[in-house]
């Protein structure tokens, strides 16, 4: 093993959250380097079409994501099962590589609500301490939407999202998400361009009463610089977005917002193919003293830095603290510990609205985030009593794309082959719009993460293992919710809906999402935190954890732009506190 | 259904002489280098009313599976009135191309032990790479089926079904594969070899995209997005075709960049 | 020379070649004329007849040529088997001034909308096209053309032309038009007349993104790329 020079910093995982905070340290003045286990790719010429608008390759075979034959993760519904690893990735579909998953994001760029950051607290207040169910871990997050406001619009105007906005300062403006909490100003670009289904759900949606907007999206509707000078174009709605890369330059990715400012730092330095195995800790073990990796040849270095980050795809972040032995893991049985404890994941449904053949839908022609959607019945934003649940989702016409492969829908009780499975295929392709369920993902005791005792990686290191399931708390929120989307559908004229509310077991063998949350939650107690406000190791002050595994439960939209927001705090925490004073920035 | 005879075979593995940019891109290599001035002919078998039985040199099936395979793919997908099935869109070539390839030999799929039947939402469990998945499933089928004297090819479409049917429930143990394991994935890859674009050696003259309507690679939407309810007009287009229409197959592309 | 006419192309400003400018004024005036009284609307009192469908192509020809092949020193595109569509909002274009051209202008403001589309087809059409004259290139400007066409530039930040343009740059139904065999000339004048916003009807200011990235060099080798491609 190799001793390097000492850095100041050194970041791992060179994502979107990665490439943020070194850019903002390295321009601060400092060292940094930056350790990714995958590839450097860039817009040119990885990403260039035609090449790329490769279903098969890049949607089913899954090419941008992060290879799961050296390290998978082993997975069981419960804690009396023995877990298994996930062969092939379905359920969820972790990113890997220069940009991480955001090259391949959806581009759906939503803030989590005022209410979602003190969930424990307000549900409380509103519904009375027995309205959950005492297996239902719900926590605050120690910030508040408040702390976080000025992150998020600057995270926004680093992607440029195109979007409404509702309520700028408290002054309501038309066209945007009534619910939505309090904003200081508008979206970089408007909207972008709303399909043909969002035009038909918009105008069902608000014959019933709800407030449909536009989905905000990062896949820009017109050209944009953002304060970093990184000038993108507007995107031409290919249908090729989950799973892709963008060829336009046209999605926010850390490519087109970011990276060349970073790369252009001479304090920054990039190695990829570098497969971190542990966080080194001094004797006393409060103390990191940097990192070993493995590079692609097979030699092993040991990196010191005077402050680790980690920045990894949510489920990476949890295991490294795990195999570094930072914080207690958590042991369902006991309640004890907090590493691996709140994993939570998105429930996600859908309700199928099969119209006649004259209703042409052209579902090919869609951005990542062109939907039209409805909040009224996401996170609180609707009374709870009497419905046996808390938690709520966003419904929309939000199909992304018409890529025939995966996307065939037929009428229930088509057969699942044949001629009649042919001729459905035929009669719905351009006749069928799904609207989507994207619910939250409430906490519970027995949904967890640890290390696996059986299974190990290509390096000899222990697979995280994932314990889940859905609690009975959000497969009813489904239900209730999936009925709402079919009655939706109903009113925009469908000859048929068919709603498949989300129903237990969880399997890992559906795609669903790849939002894995939680497992390093923040909060303002070590007993049942890793991380404090300021993403800080409770146990070792000088590493930090910058991921969606801080978050003590998934809320009822996509994480990344609530990420995005938590990035640069955090950022800011490190730039005005943590480097001019090192040390525990909240007292235990 | 006409018994397809085994005698005379026409390559349809992709152009042998010129690489394409478009190909060496899709491999990810920088292609600086122009291409000729002229395009030459190409094999054609990529032609259009080559529907029909499909003639393929087969390098992953034997001769009796390729049999199997070209029945059992043309009743999951039949031709009809709306056109070719997965005979004549030339799955069967897709999947033996596929199979004989690296997705075959087990790309993407996590091969380390131990193993352990697990539940069904802990999905595959099996040792078997997709082609020993295949050749084992398919040993045992043909076994099964020469021991009863009722080879697969022969028999009637309602016979045909019913027998993917048992297989499709389970019903068969096909030396240690679940016959549903086997089915599942059959099913998965024919529908693949139907929709995927054209490179890969199905979809053959984009009949799949044509009859559902899919615009293929090339989609620059901007304009047309904001024609409500109006149908998209335009042929397929594989992002393998040349200016000139023709798509140069290249079933080798790696899944992994 | 009257000043302030431009040239039929949207030439880049002040960057004419005096032989054609000459030239093209001298068919711009002189088929102005013959042009609008062909035009006439059949409800105006003009004692002609209404224009028959043929007698519209002609003052198209004198600068698109009779097989729409372009008139490649005077930045005229060619136009044979060019996209109906793609013409037809050219034409709306010019007349609406999104893309600014006067002479284009006058022209198009003339034709009814059935009239625009009826020349627009007609175009689209022919095929008997004499081949392109290509340009001259040397090794790199070929090489950096083809990498444009096929890659694209990171560091410019332009996607590969070929993305939208189609397979070997011939062009996408419905989203943009062909490039292969097209003039250089004309190709340089366009990417210039987006780089400059005189030409502003590209759908999502997709190509002045583009043309605002590249430099005079990029836009040559482009425009002489394609200009030798078929």
């Amino acid at each position: 093993m190799q001793r390097l020079k000492e850095v100041d910093v050194v970041v791992l995982g060179l994502g979107m959250v990665g490439s943020m905070v070194a850019k903002e340290l390295a321009a601060a003045g400092y060292k940094v380097v930056g350790l990714e286990r995958g590839e450097a790719r860039f817009t040119v010429p990885e990403f260039q079409s035609p090449a790329i608008h490769d279903e098969l390759r890049f949607a089913v075979r899954k090419a941008l994501m992060q290879d799961n034959t050296r390290e998978p993760v082993t997975f069981r519904n419960h804690a009396s099962e023995v877990a298994l690893p996930i062969r092939r990735w379905e359920s969820f579909l972790p990113g890997t590589g220069l940009g991480g998953s955001m090259v391949h994001w959806n581009g759906q760029t939503y803030r989590f609500q005022a209410n979602d950051f003190q969930l424990a607290t307000r549900t409380r207040e509103r519904y009375g301490k027995r309205f959950l169910d005492p297996d239902l871990t719900i926590q605050d997050w120690g910030v508040t939407y408040e702390d976080l406001e000025p992150h998020f619009d600057r995270f926004e105007y680093l992607l440029g999202t195109s979007g409404k906005a509702s309520n700028i300062k408290g002054q309501r403006q038309p066209g945007g998400d009534p619910h939505e909490s309090p904003r200081s100003r508008d979206y970089p670009t408007p909207p972008q361009k709303e399909l043909h289904q969002g035009a038909l759900f918009r105008k069902a949606a608000s014959s019933l009463g709800y407030n449909p907007f536009p989905q905000p999206s990062s896949n820009l509707s017109q050209p944009y610089t953002n304060p970093e000078g990184m000038k993108l174009n507007a995107c031409v709605f290919c249908g090729f977005c989950e799973r892709f890369a963008c060829e336009h330059f046209a999605k926010s990715t850390p490519q087109t917002v970011i990276l060349p400012v970073l790369l252009a730092n001479p304090n920054f330095e990039l190695r990829t193919g570098c497969q971190v195995q542990r966080i080194n800790l001094d004797s006393a073990r409060k103390h990191a003293t940097g990192v070993t990796y493995i590079d692609a040849v097979g030699r092993e270095f040991e990196q010191p830095a005077s402050l680790v980050i980690t920045s990894m795809f949510a489920l990476n972040n949890v295991r490294m603290l795990l195999l570094s032995g930072i914080g207690t893991p958590y042991d369902p049985v006991s309640g004890r510990g907090v590493v691996g404890r709140n994993y939570t994941y998105q429930t996600v449904s859908s309700a199928a609205a099969y119209f006649d053949q004259d209703v042409i839908v052209n579902p090919f022609m869609a951005s990542g985030a062109s939907g039209t959607v409805i909040n009224d019945f996401a996170g609180d934003n609707f009374d709870h009593g009497g419905l046996g649940f808390i938690g709520g989702a966003y419904i929309g016409a939000v199909n992304s794309g018409g890529r025939p492969i995966l996307y065939h829908p037929v009428p229930p009780n088509t057969p699942a082959w044949g001629k009649r499975w042919k001729q459905a295929v035929i009669k719905h392709y351009n006749h069928t719009i799904i609207i989507g369920v994207h619910g939250s993902s409430i906490a519970h005791r027995g949904n967890h993460l640890d290390l696996d005792p059986t299974y190990r990686d290509a390096w000899g290191q222990p697979l995280l293992r994932m314990t889940f399931d859905f609690p009975q708390n959000d497969l009813k929120m489904s239900a209730y919710l999936t009925a709402k989307a079919a009655e939706i559908g109903k009113a925009m004229g469908a000859k048929e809906v068919a709603g498949s509310p989300r129903e237990g077991p969880y399997t890992t063998q559906q795609y669903q999402s790849t939002h894995n949350t939680g497992g390093t939650v923040m909060g303002d107690n070590p007993r049942t935190s890793v991380v404090n406000r300021y993403s800080q190791s409770w146990d070792v002050s000088n590493v930090f954890v910058i991921g969606a595994s801080n978050y003590p439960q998934n809320a009822s939209w996509n994480p990344t732009g609530t990420l995005g927001a938590l990035t640069y705090w955090t950022i800011d925490a490190l730039k005005n506190k943590y480097l001019k004073n090192p040390g525990p920035l909240v007292s235990a | 259904m006409a018994r397809i005879t085994r005698r005379s075979f026409v390559a349809t593995v992709g152009s042998a002489g010129m690489v394409p940019a478009a190909a060496l891109l899709a491999a990810g290599a920088p292609a600086v280098a122009p291409p000729p001035t002229s395009h030459a002919p190409g094999n054609s078998a990529d032609s259009p009313g080559n529907a029909g039985s499909a003639q393929t040199v087969y390098l992953f099936f034997s001769a009796a599976e390729a049999v199997f395979i070209e029945a059992a793919c043309e009743r999951l997908i039949p031709a009809d009135e709306s056109g070719p099935g997965a005979l004549g869109a030339g799955v069967p070539n897709y999947l033996d191309k596929q199979l004989g390839g690296a997705w075959g030999a087990g790309e993407r799929l996590y091969r380390s032990g131990p193993w352990q039947p697990g539940t069904p939402s802990q999905g595959y469990q099996l040792p078997f790479t997709p082609a020993e998945l295949f050749h084992t499933s398919l040993r045992a089928i043909l076994r099964n089926l020469d021991a009863q004297h009722s080879p697969f090819a022969g028999m009637s479409a309602e016979n045909q079904d019913a027998y993917l049917e048992s297989l499709e429930s389970g019903a068969h143990d096909l030396d240690g594969v679940p016959s549903a394991v086997f089915f599942d994935v059959l099913l998965k890859m024919t529908v693949e070899g139907f929709f995927s674009d054209p490179v890969y050696g199905g979809n053959r003259d984009m009949i799949a995209w044509r009859m559902i309507g899919f615009p293929g690679a090339y989609a620059d939407y901007f304009e047309t997005v904001d024609r409500h309810g109006v149908k998209f007009e335009r042929e397929p287009m594989s992002l393998a075709q040349d200016g000139k229409g023709h798509v140069h197959m290249r079933p080798d592309i790696p899944a992994a960049p | 020379m009257i000043a302030g006419v431009r040239l039929p192309a949207d030439a880049p400003k002040g960057r004419a070649p005096a032989f054609a400018l000459a030239f093209a004024l001298a068919f711009a005036l002189a088929f102005a004329l013959a042009f609008a009284l062909a035009c006439a609307p059949a409800a105006a009192a003009a004692p002609s007849a209404a224009a028959k469908p043929g007698e519209t192509v002609a003052p198209c020809e004198a600068c698109h040529g009779a097989h729409g092949e372009g008139m490649a020193a005077a930045h005229v595109p060619r136009i044979a088997g060019q996209s109906a569509e793609y013409l037809k909002k050219q034409l709306d274009d010019y007349a609406e001034g999104t893309r600014d051209n006067p002479v284009m202008r006058n022209f198009a403001k003339a034709l009814s909308d059935q009239q625009r589309s009826t020349l627009a087809a007609r175009y689209a059409a022919m095929r008997a096209t004499p081949p392109p004259q290509a340009a001259a290139l040397d090794a790199v400007q070929r090489a950096r053309g083809h990498q444009l066409a096929y890659q694209g530039d990171e560091q410019r930040r332009v996607a590969a032309c070929n993305s939208c343009h189609g397979p070997d740059g011939v062009g996408v139904l419905h989203a943009a038009p062909y490039l292969a065999g097209q003039s250089a000339d004309y190709l340089t004048s366009a990417l210039k007349s987006f780089q400059q916003d005189t030409r502003r009807n590209d759908a999502g200011e997709s190509m002045r993104s583009v043309a605002k990235q590249l430099d005079d060099a990029d836009i040559a080798a482009i425009s002489g790329y394609f200009s030798s491609t078929q």
